[in-house]
């Protein structure tokens, strides 16, 4: 027989394996306090549910709606971020409803990134900005946050981009410079002078912003989140992409949006129609209509993009209190619903493990069989240079229910009494 | 802070914004044609989705998922595909194409059709790729294909009209079987197979496909089986799988489409069937451009399938029911077109007819020179001055060929019997007002 010749295409050469798919299935056993992915064990608001129930009782509403994004729920995000922004915001022409934040993500850099590009990512990053950007053919170019009190980091402020490391990284091959804020996964929320900064260096070499927002209403106490599109210079050359999975506790739902000016949605809508055309509309209707019940309590501190962030806020407090306990020091975020953890103080010895992955890869593993609890490596959000830095971290979730926290607690008040 | 920019800088804004991929891909005939129908048709028959419900079984599981107890529903699921949902699809494709599948490796979920054919282009067509089209074709193989750097090559069905002056049917259109091998090269990694057919309704033959697989096997290429009508055949024609030929299984991707089976375009699921050294470069694809498809439509979806599962081949399937109820809307219009002097071309399988409209000539001039072909002209008149809308056939062909068949639109027959009635009105009107001139 012929040897078989049809393999993959050169554009997903080495994009294959994928963090997710190797821990979601190993924390997929009931039994184990599931910390690692980003999935919110909380229902989801009952009236976001009661809307898409209503929804599928309407029979227009089970066929195709505008490709580009569903009427209703363009117009709504409009409002709603005409509002944020404080600027005039064309449904039609400056939204572009996607799968997921994911699939905005997808949509921009395959609009905008070509080979021979060069995109800037800020480490510690959501790990699929590296894969999409190879596919689009360009180049990652990594930027590391770095904590600025010697490893001593007691919140996700402490840690900072160098601005001398950060220009350098920038020169005229640079296409966009990717932004994630609130950060995942350290919960960093970046500063108007630290958004200034980027702002500056995009300004200055001409180049796009990519701009990660999918965690804007999860922001704690003492901190804003200030989107890098309304800085002086920047709403002309940034794309800023959100969800309805972080916005409602819905990650299944696979709603995202880009928003920006016209002349850059509109690469991204030519994308969209020959990749999926459509997002499913039921979906659609019922996210709009959530929507509107949270655009007219947009100054009400009833609104679900606060009352959730309280309630964050408060297992927020609960998770740190825990590792405490367990004598590990946490990074106590300033947003999103991520924990980092430093685990090397436990002093685990694991050099008998297959020494070919980094220390946090087999501290999960072996966190997960021998104590029954998940959560994810560090180094899986990292560049090849910097997995020795970060590999000592571990990222846990905490927009999990009570008994889910219950549970985690009573490992993590065990953890000194067994032999680690 | 400089006054003057700098050289570097001059050529990157000088360049264009957008990736080169997107080259020549940007048009799109359903955005001009979509606006218009909401515009000015009165009757839609355009765009193909249904305009009657979709199954009370299908909605009322959608219900149940919402508001059940398990709200870990509205949360994300298993990437490639949701495990109940590949379960049955895997069940029912074993049973429809003979042989044992995993639902992990042999089936993947994606967001409608659409994406399992963007997942395929983008895993398996590289640059310099050349990928054969058969026209008339769904339109976005073409611009998919480019945006994968592969180049298209079409091959026409060509009409053999009956000579004993029937109506022609959608199998009167045919490949010149020369024709088709001559297209296939050194450079051809893929054919890409759309049966039933949109939008001729053309059901491929045994025959018709054994030559397709011949070549595939003979020239070791692939084959994209894009399959979303695979349910709605008529006159007791059956669709062929075009994988479970010899040879085909290895290098075949079998596209299906819960839109178009259980008449729910809207909720946009949709999967690919094949072996797994093929669906491998699909996942790594999806993980890397949408990763999760929704998790509400794709548990719907897998109790539908779970009902039809139970019911296969009895009466009260809607397997079994759709069709029934398509073909006779089909002769409805059938007969409604022959009666106004418009010739239509009886399909055996999708819910679409394309119909000859050259007697109407006279109410749409010919404009000599014209860029735009003749019957995307007519399309718009008859939208905007008698409120039905259509699709020009030339639409669905690559721009080269498209005056070859200037006489001809697209009607979908998908509709409420208020609807064909409707346009039934219309075109009898029509008649009248030509009659009377």
């Amino acid at each position: 027989t012929m040897p078989f010749r049809h393999k993959n295409t050169r554009r997903i050469e080495g994009l294959d394996s994928n963090v997710w798919v190797e821990f979601t299935k190993v924390a997929a056993d009931p039994s184990i306090v599931n910390l690692g992915q980003g999935l919110p064990d909380i229902s989801p608001p009952s009236y976001v549910k009661e809307e898409l129930a209503k929804v599928a009782a309407v029979d227009r509403l089970n066929q195709y709606t505008r490709g580009f994004g569903h009427p209703s729920l363009v117009k709504a995000l409009s409002q709603v971020y005409e509002k944020v922004c404080g600027r005039k915001i064309n449904p039609l022409t400056d939204i572009l409803v996607t799968v997921g934040a994911y699939g905005s993500l997808f949509s921009t850099i395959q609009a905008l990134i070509e080979e021979g590009d060069e995109v800037i990512i800020i480490e510690p990053f959501y790990d699929c900005y590296e894969p999409m950007v190879k596919m689009a053919g360009a180049k990652p170019v990594f930027i590391p946050l770095r904590c600025k009190n010697d490893g001593n980091s007691a919140s996700s402020a402490d840690w900072v981009l160098d601005p001398a490391e950060l220009a350098n990284k920038f020169n005229s091959k640079t296409k966009a410079i990717i932004l994630n804020t609130p950060h995942n996964p350290i919960g960093k929320v970046f500063t108007r002078e630290e958004l200034q900064v980027i702002a500056d260096l995009c300004i200055k070499h001409d180049t796009l912003c990519i701009s990660d927002e999918v965690y804007e209403w999860l922001v704690y106490k003492g901190n804003k989140h200030i989107k890098i599109a309304t800085l002086p210079g920047m709403w002309e050359r940034t794309v800023t992409i959100g969800s309805a999975g972080k916005t409602y506790s819905v990650t299944g739902w696979k709603l995202g949006w880009s928003i920006g000016p016209e002349y850059l949605i509109k690469h991204l809508q030519v994308v969209h129609q020959n990749s999926l055309y459509t997002c499913p509309t039921p979906l659609q209707e019922a996210l709009a209509q959530a929507f509107w019940v949270d655009y007219r309590r947009m100054d009400d501190p009833d609104c679900y993009f606060y009352s959730l962030s309280r309630e964050l806020e408060s297992k927020r407090d609960r998770m740190a209190q825990l590792l405490r306990e367990a004598g590990l020091k946490p990074v106590v975020p300033d947003g999103g619903y991520f924990m980092i953890v430093d685990v090397s103080t436990l002093n685990v010895d694991l050099s008998d493990v297959d020494e070919k992955q980094p220390y946090d890869y087999k501290f999960v593993k072996w966190m997960i069989a021998s104590k029954k609890l998940s959560a994810i490596p560090l180094s899986a959000f990292c560049g090849p240079e910097t997995k020795k830095q970060f590999e000592k971290y571990i990222r846990f979730c905490f927009i999990k229910k009570d008994s889910t926290l219950d549970a985690a607690e009573v490992i993590l008040k065990n953890w000194n009494k067994k032999t680690g | 802070q400089t006054h003057f920019l700098s050289h570097s800088l001059q050529a990157k804004m000088s360049r264009p914004v957008q990736a080169r991929r997107l080259e020549g891909i940007d048009k799109n005939i359903w955005v001009e044609f979509v606006k218009l129908a909401t515009t000015y048709s009165k009757v839609n028959l355009g765009q193909g989705f249904p305009d009657f419900p979709a199954p009370a079984f299908l909605t009322e599981a959608f219900r149940r998922a919402v508001s059940g107890e398990n709200h870990m529903l509205h949360q994300y699921t298993r990437a490639f595909g949701h495990p109940p949902l590949v379960k049955v699809l895997a069940q029912l494709f074993e049973k429809l194409l003979g042989r044992e599948l995993d639902p992990m490796t042999n089936v993947m979920v994606t967001v409608g059709a659409y994406q399992a054919l963007f997942c395929c282009f983008q895993a398996l067509v590289d640059e310099g790729d050349e990928v054969i089209i058969i026209e008339p074709f769904f339109d976005c193989y073409e611009p998919m294909v480019k945006m994968a750097g592969g180049t298209p090559v079409f091959v026409p069905l060509r009409p053999n009209p009956p000579k004993d002056g029937k109506l022609m049917s959608s199998a009167d259109w045919q490949l010149d079987p020369a024709e088709l091998a001559s297209k296939f090269s050194e450079r051809t990694k893929a054919i890409v197979l759309n049966s039933p057919n949109n939008p001729l309704g053309k059901v491929f033959s045994r025959g018709e496909l054994g030559l397709i697989a011949e070549l595939c096997v003979k020239h070791d290429v692939l084959c994209i089986s894009d399959e979303v009508y695979e349910w709605l055949v008529y006159d007791g024609k059956q669709h062929i799988r075009i994988a479970s030929l010899p040879g085909m299984w290895d290098r075949t991707v079998t596209i299906g489409s819960a839109g178009k089976t259980f008449s729910a375009t809207g909720w946009k699921v949709g999967w690919v069937v094949g072996p797994d050294r093929l669906l491998q470069h699909l996942r790594t694809v999806h993980q890397n451009s949408v990763y999760h498809c929704a998790t509400i439509a794709q548990e719907a979806v897998a109790q539908g399938f779970q009902r039809e599962l139970t019911l296969y081949g009895k009466p009260e399937s809607y397997f079994v029911q759709l069709p029934k109820e398509l073909q006779q809307k089909r002769d409805w219009l059938v007969q409604s077109l022959d009666g106004v002097g418009m010739k239509p071309i009886i399909p055996e399988g999708t819910y679409f007819l394309v119909a000859d409209i050259s007697q109407f000539k006279s109410d749409v001039p010919d404009v000599p020179n014209s860029d735009e072909p003749y019957d995307h002209r007519f399309a718009k008149w008859m939208i905007k001055n008698k409120g039905l809308a259509a699709i020009p056939l030339s639409a669905f062909y690559s721009e080269a060929h498209k005056n070859n068949y200037t006489n001809f639109i697209r009607f979908c027959f998908a509709k409420e019997e208020a609807t064909l009635k409707a346009a039934n009105d219309i075109l009898q009107k029509w008649k009248q007002e030509k009659n009377s001139s």
